[in-house]
């Protein structure tokens, strides 16, 4: 499946903002299950600086500062991505998760070691025994680690309300578990916190789904997490929508939360009150 | 253990006895000094404990002159220190011990090695961390300690400092256990604090022990910091002449005293993170005469609250955009962004293995004993043996004070191990040691009596071109009580300049550069980022317009007890009338006759907010205030003339008798430091920005003062205006000049063209606005393509008022016996100068705009 992605983000301020540097995340990785086949990044006004790099995570960053006066700042990052589709695996053949969270420990191979930038505390996602408690129950002894995930999920999906409203950019993740209430980030950060607390590997994945009935999480950024489950490598989970992604999701980018992987952000300089719009649409092409 | 009496040490006038359990630094037994202490024995002997403590009242007086202070954070949770206004931020003085600590030559030798081995190998840690990470992958350094660690910066991952070094200056705490070996107990690896201090503390040791000092051969200092300053330029990316900025976080970290004196002292300009910006990936100072670029930064700033862009987005202290700045190696930091990550007691645990896998060598000094908590092993060994241990935090995540395992009730061993069993990797535990003792004098002298306090040596080292540089000294520091471990500034302990003595006399260092590493003669003395100017133009306010309400208090007391004369009576309407705007008086709205009562309460009195009344002690205390804030750029001979100042202030007022004269006596001294203050402005100031920022500010606050003193002091009113013209004059400092021209005929139009038209009186207004107009013209943003800039204009308009018109014309009132044409002419005047004040914020000071985060989700 080909799809193509538009994803626009407008800053509307009251006063001019003098200068800006800003940093985005916004060109989706190729790797296993998916092929970026083109990206455009268009900013207005023109940034004098500009730089495009890989991050820490191998995830393509962008960097540009506008040193004009402006009101209005726009990014528009477009792309074309080649998604495979595919069933998901035999979840009960999957290794029994206690096994993967002692394969984590001993750390002998490359693949592991870089596991272990997954499994403990980062800024928004904690390591706790109140989150262990809380994901206690998906994971009863001997489970294969993929179903006990996928329990996990259905639970997220089951006890907690997707509501906008609920949560902010920066309401900390204990505070979700007990609101029970967020948007595809809090879930994400939610799933995160318990799996690493259970002392298993997990990372978040931020990117585009292509819009359906029965799914949210489309009409913004969305995001969800994959867990490491050891000869299965990486297998992600999409807590909002209660499902594992196989050909509707597009991944831009992975860290260890949000707070690596922030489609864009930036400091200005002046600009009093801001408003900001996001868009994002996805398409099937052909 | 007995007192000392005599022997090979100190005589019966002194009193010393040593902790038993404990290495003494100067005692090697009750009563014998150690050999390489005899010299300073001897001294002490010869001057005795009276002559000591004497000498010492010159070193804290030297201490309170210089200034030198660290700021204590927050509330302190022990009542003693509450009570001395330590809440939120309070500056205290450095407490400085008058005996030394001395280090013999061979001993200091190992310390040295030990040191240089120590900046070595965690400068390679570090190249490891942020590059390969091997270390990481083969176990040698447990991957969570890094990975969790807050300090471990991410964007930084793959960055080439310059020269591949991360550290370049180190500082680390060693302590002595009994039997006489030294242990390591912490690095610091982010921004080193202490080595100003130790300079600082040199400074006046050496003042005041001078023949002590000499007669020891003790090593200097100097040489380190002049080589410490050349490597630092030496890591400017390319720039021939680097622009060198110290970066500190502001005056309310604990150590700003030692930021503004290690920026004079080395010739750097002390900034804040909002003083720098970035364009096009440089970074660039704010300053008068636009942006500067930057090649080198000192930072004594955490690296987390760099850049709010790429680190911590919470910091209102970064430069945003500064992480691709240094990655783009456009600018280098020193310490590298990410020096943090080795900056916890966890690392000790793994050093002795890393020491030998990196460099192939043993520690030559040890860590005390550390274990993580981390690895199983060593958790189920700590937890078992948690009374000896003190337990810490591996780093940045969990903050917690040190908790000493001996000192747990049961229910609070059983809450730790609870904590340590849920998050391991967070905890560290380390042996205690106890620290050897040193002789230290009293807090209010000796007397001939000596205590023992635990000591702990700040050790600093500095990268070179070829290596490391070892400051041969260090930052003393000691317990504040005998039965206590924990070294603190922050809880009362105190310090020691510290002598590392040399087997023979060191050559004075010289601060001239060898042949032909000479340095172009260079005029422009350094470049003033706009907030310093800022503070410079209302410092010179501040003090003008103290001057004024002195000036007027002083004209009060001789009239005060001839009330029933008209002449005293009119003078001091004058007086009222020009302070109860200046210093908020009580009963302003009712005007009635200034009583002693009054005078005395605006000068010794309390600000009173209830009463809106602001007295000299608020202005003064205002003063000090912002010339705290520019430490680094007004000299200490100013600076003690305002420190002198704001004493005379503080001091306990005379009783009740004397009140009156006490009074008039500090108002008279007032007058005298502020012209000490105005003569250093003048004879020894470069003709700088700076230099023109403060004169400025006198020139705008004098010109109001005066118009003021016109306006409320003498009022419309042609009857009553004559009246006062004799104390409008004194006010003024005026009367001798007209005196000495018109004799004892007081005359309306002749006292304003002294007072306003004058322009060969420093006093008048017209005086001012000539200067003024000359400073105008050379201020970097004063050159537009044709004529002459706004503030030019201003000046030049006010300039020729005083110029047109005529000394009659103002004195002659109209039909209703009002001087309509003085009000007028002065009113103008003053919306002038308030313009001039106006314009000259908003080109020059405006750096201060917020910066905000912008993310989405």
């Amino acid at each position: 499946m080909i799809y193509e992605t538009e994803h626009a983000t407008t800053y509307l301020y009251s006063g001019p903002v003098s200068i800006c540097h800003t940093e985005v995340h916004l060109t989706p990785r190729s790797g296993p299950g998916q092929k970026l086949l083109s990206h455009s990044l268009e900013i207005r006004p023109e940034p004098a600086y500009s730089v495009t790099r890989e991050d820490y995570f191998g995830n393509e960053i962008t960097c540009f500062s506008i040193q004009e006066s402006h009101e209005t700042l726009t990014v528009i990052s477009k792309s074309e991505v080649e998604v495979l589709v595919e069933e998901p695996p035999a979840l009960e053949l999957t290794p029994g998760w206690e096994e993967v969270r002692d394969e984590i420990r001993g750390r002998t191979t490359e693949e592991l070691f870089e596991a272990a930038e997954f499994t403990g505390r980062s800024p928004m996602v904690r390591v706790t025994p109140e989150f262990a408690r809380w994901a206690g129950p998906s994971f009863a002894a001997g489970k294969p680690i993929a179903e006990a995930c996928m329990d996990l999920t259905h639970r997220i999906f089951k006890d907690f309300r997707y509501d906008p409203r609920a949560t902010t950019i920066s309401t900390p993740v204990e505070e979700v578990l007990k609101i029970r209430g967020g948007v595809c980030q809090d879930f994400a950060h939610l799933m995160i916190s318990g799996l690493r607390s259970m002392g298993l590997a997990a990372r978040y994945v931020s990117g585009y789904l292509k819009s359906g009935e029965k799914t949210r999480g489309a009409e913004a950024s969305h995001a969800w997490c994959a867990v490491y489950c050891g000869e299965f490598g990486w297998l992600e989970f999409d807590p909002t929508n209660d499902l594992m992604p196989g050909g509707e999701h597009v991944t831009v980018a992975y860290g260890r939360d949000y707070s690596d992987v922030t489609p864009v952000k930036g400091v200005a300089i002046g600009g009093g009150e801001q408003l900001i719009h996001v868009s994002v649409g996805v398409g099937v092409r052909g | 253990m007995t007192a000392i009496e005599a022997g090979e040490g100190l005589n019966s006038a002194w009193r010393y006895t040593p902790r038993a359990g404990f290495h003494d630094e100067m005692f090697a037994e009750p009563g014998k000094t150690r050999a390489h202490w005899r010299a300073l024995a001897a001294v002490m002997n010869g001057l005795g404990p009276a002559g000591l403590d004497e000498r010492w009242t010159e070193g804290r007086r030297l201490l309170h002159d210089h200034g030198v202070t660290y700021n204590v954070y927050g509330e302190q949770a022990d009542g003693e220190r509450a009570g001395e206004g330590g809440a939120g931020g309070a500056s205290r003085p450095w407490p400085l011990d008058p005996l030394p600590f001395l280090i013999e030559p061979a001993e200091w030798a190992g310390i040295e090695a030990a040191i240089v081995q120590r900046a070595t190998l965690l400068d390679r840690v570090l190249a490891d961390i942020y590059g390969p990470q091997t270390l990481l992958r083969s176990g040698k350094l447990p991957p969570e300690l890094v990975l969790e660690h807050p300090g471990f910066l991410r964007p930084l991952w793959g960055a080439q400092p310059p020269g591949g070094r991360w550290l370049h200056s180190y500082s680390v705490d060693i302590a002595r256990a009994p039997g006489g070996k030294w242990w390591v107990l912490s690095d610091r690896t982010q921004a080193p604090s202490g080595a100003g201090y130790a300079l600082e503390n040199r400074l006046v040791s050496l003042r005041v022990l001078p023949d002590v000092f000499r007669g020891c051969n003790v090593r200097r200092l100097a040489g380190y910091f002049h080589g410490w300053r050349d490597a630092l330029r030496r890591l400017a990316p390319k720039a021939e002449n680097p622009r060198i900025v110290l970066l500190t976080p502001g005056p309310l970290n604990e150590t700003w005293f030692e930021h503004a004196f290690l920026a004079r002292y080395l010739g750097f300009t002390l900034v804040e993170g909002g003083d720098l910006t970035v364009r096009n990936n440089r970074v660039f100072l704010k300053t008068l005469g636009g942006l500067l670029p930057v090649d080198v930064i000192v930072r004594r700033q955490d690296d987390t609250f760099c850049d709010p862009l790429e680190l911590r987005p919470d910091s209102m202290l970064g430069v945003a955009g500064l992480v691709e700045a240094v990655r783009a190696g456009n600018v280098a930091v020193a310490n590298a962004l990410g020096s943090g990550v080795v900056e916890s007691s966890a690392y000790s645990a793994f050093l002795p293995v890393l020491s030998r896998h990196i460099l192939g060598e043993e520690l030559k000094m040890p860590n005390i004993a550390t274990w993580w908590c981390g690895h199983t092993a060593a958790r189920e060994w700590v937890l078992a043996n948690l009374k000896n241990l003190v337990i810490k935090p591996a780093s940045p995540a969990v903050m917690f004070e040190p908790v000493f395992g001996a000192k747990l009730t049961a229910s609070g061993r059983a809450e730790l191990v609870g904590k340590v069993r849920a998050n391991p990797g967070a905890y560290v535990a380390q042996e205690q040691v106890a620290l050897s003792t040193i002789p230290v004098v009293g807090k209010a002298g000796s007397g001939g009596k000596l205590e023992p306090r635990h000591l702990v040596l700040r050790v600093f080292a500095a990268a070179t071109g070829e290596g490391w540089a070892v400051m041969p000294g260090g930052l003393t520091r000691f317990t504040s009580g005998a039965d206590s471990l924990v070294v603190s500034m922050q809880r009362g302990g105190g310090s020691k300049d510290t002598w590392v003595l040399a087997d023979k006399p060191e050559p004075a260092f010289s601060l001239l550069r060898p042949a032909g590493a000479g340095l172009e003669v260079n005029r422009a003395t350094f470049d003033l980022p706009s907030r310093v100017a800022d503070n410079l133009y209302w410092l010179g306010r501040y003090v003008e317009r103290f001057e004024m309400q002195v000036r007027a208090l002083r004209a009060a007391p001789p009239r005060l007890y001839q009330d029933a004369d008209p002449a005293s009576r009119a003078a001091l309407n004058v007086c009222q009338r020009v302070l109860s705007k200046a210093v908020h008086l009580e009963n302003e709205t009712q005007p009635s006759m200034l009583t002693e009562k009054d005078v005395v309460e605006l000068v010794a009195g309390e600000d009173d907010a209830a009463k809106q009344r602001i007295g000299l002690r608020g202005s003064v205390r205002e003063i000090h205030r912002i010339a705290w804030l520019l430490r680094d750029v007004i000299s200490t001979d100013s600076w003690r003339v305002l420190k002198q100042l704001e004493q005379q202030f503080s001091a306990t007022p005379a009783p009740d008798a004397l009140l009156m004269n006490w009074t008039q006596d500090l108002l008279d001294r007032s007058v005298l430091s502020l012209a000490a203050f105005s003569g250093l402005a003048t004879e020894n100031m470069t003709r700088g920005h700076g230099w023109r920022f403060l004169d400025m500010g006198r020139r705008i606050e004098r010109a109001v003062q005066t118009i003021q003193l016109i306006r409320r002091g003498l009022g419309f009113d042609a009857r009553e205006a004559e009246l006062g013209l004799p104390t409008a004059l004194e006010i003024a400092d005026c009367s001798l000049t007209y005196r000495a021209r018109y004799r004892n005929t007081m005359q309306a139009d002749l006292a304003f063209d002294l007072l306003l038209l004058d322009e060969g009186n420093p006093r008048s207004a017209a005086w001012q606005f000539a200067k003024l107009f000359e400073h105008v013209e050379q201020l970097p943003e004063s050159h537009p393509p044709a004529g002459h800039s706004r503030e030019a204009k201003v000046a030049l308009r006010m300039l020729t008022a005083t110029q047109l018109v005529e000394a009659g014309e103002l004195a002659r009132a109209d039909e209703n016996k009002r001087l309509a044409r003085l009000d007028e002419f002065t009113f103008q005047l003053l919306m002038d100068v308030t313009t001039l004040s106006d314009t000259l914020t908003r080109v020059y000071f405006t750096h201060a705009t917020q910066s905000r985060q912008i993310s989405s989700r």
